[in-house]
């Protein structure tokens, strides 16, 4: 049996309840997402994020972002969103 | 009346193709949902009850409930240029989460959430015409602790017991898996024979074995969502169901499949 560490979805902990909020607010708040994209810095402060967080969260470095306690779904479709916006994916729509 | 039981894949792939996916998977899988779509116009139904499992998106950390019923007028969600907006079966919503609650399952229910797209995904292929209305059913999958596989399926149970006492012609639909692993270094790496050895568990009416799994196997075999479906199997016992399709993506294991009751 894996130890419970290394399920692939874990407890999202208390300390990293600022960095998911965040990471949802990218996936699922449309003007949040927006002001993301026009100023990351300035949208990170207003999650009240922590240097480390703040920093992982600009370079895109999910494994650190997990390791904070991120969850991974989180910064799956948050990245999704933006990459959406930023570059030009082409979809089939059914 | 509970008149039928179906579970489908519901990945956003599924609905707006990026080029990353095979083009003839894709359509392949929506040939099943037809299927579906067709069996459901013949069935003449009132409601479709479908269980689904939030991708954090209706529910986040202010509120984690392991099983929730959305009761009210109506239920909407958004996913890009999709709009979907769905009358819910207030009257069917309202006496499962009463009788549910009377039978010891301590529900949370909702008036105002948005719905995820494991609901409208499967929705937008499957939906009869004329459309019936929905009564969204949720259950925990994304945030553990979840509930137990044989809480689910108890759950189920009782749900089902439910559905068959009442006047309405009602579908079960569990939208959900099979193996895919969102967000970790196994996204492109499902256990496609993990899925494999369940669809044969299920088609020779073996259900109940399910509930016996635990929640450290369904994460390791990339099938946390499978808790919607074995809630289905606790309404349904021990049919045999019906494969229509089974198509491994490099990322995701899309199954669509039919309990005929």
């Amino acid at each position: 049996m894996a130890a419970l560490s290394a399920l692939h979805y874990r407890f999202p902990p208390g300390s990293a309840y600022r960095l998911n909020r965040c990471l949802f607010a990218i996936k699922s708040d449309d003007a949040f997402r927006a002001r993301f994209l026009a100023d990351a810095r300035a949208a990170i402060d207003e999650m009240e994020l922590d240097d480390t967080d703040s920093a992982a969260l600009l370079r895109g470095d999910r494994d650190a972002l997990v390791a904070r306690g991120a969850h991974p779904y989180l910064v799956f479709m948050a990245d999704l969103r933006l990459r959406m916006e930023r570059e030009a994916m082409t979809f089939e729509d059914f | 009346m509970l008149v039928g039981a179906f579970a489908c894949a519901h990945t956003p792939q599924l609905l707006s193709r990026p080029e990353t996916e095979d083009r003839d998977l894709v359509l392949r899988v929506h040939t099943a949902f037809a299927r579906v779509k067709g069996r459901l116009q013949a069935l003449r139904l009132d409601a479709i009850a479908m269980v689904a499992g939030d991708h954090i998106e209706a529910f986040f950390l202010n509120a984690v409930p392991a099983l929730a019923v959305y009761v009210g007028t109506e239920c909407a969600g958004t996913f890009g240029r999709y709009r979907y907006r769905f009358p819910i079966h207030e009257l069917l919503a309202r006496a499962i989460v009463e009788q549910g609650i009377e039978r010891g399952f301590d529900l949370f229910y909702t008036q105002d959430a948005p719905l995820d797209y494991a609901f409208y995904v499967p929705l937008h292929f499957t939906m009869p015409e004329p459309s019936v209305p929905l009564v969204p059913l949720h259950v925990n999958v994304y945030l553990p602790p979840q509930p137990t596989p044989r809480r689910c399926y108890e759950w189920g149970r009782a749900l089902g017991e439910i559905l068959r006492a009442r006047s309405e012609r009602v579908v079960l639909m569990a939208s959900g898996g099979m193996s895919h692993f969102p967000g970790t270094d196994r996204y492109a790496s499902p256990e496609f024979d993990y899925d494999r050895r369940l669809l044969d568990q299920l088609t020779a009416g073996r259900g109940r074995e399910l509930a016996a799994i635990t929640a450290e196997e369904l994460d390791r075999a990339g099938n946390i969502e499978l808790r919607t479906w074995i809630t289905l199997l606790g309404a349904v016992g021990d049919a045999k169901a019906d494969v229509y399709c089974y198509e491994p993506s490099w990322h995701h294991g899309n199954a669509v499949v039919e309990w005929p009751l």
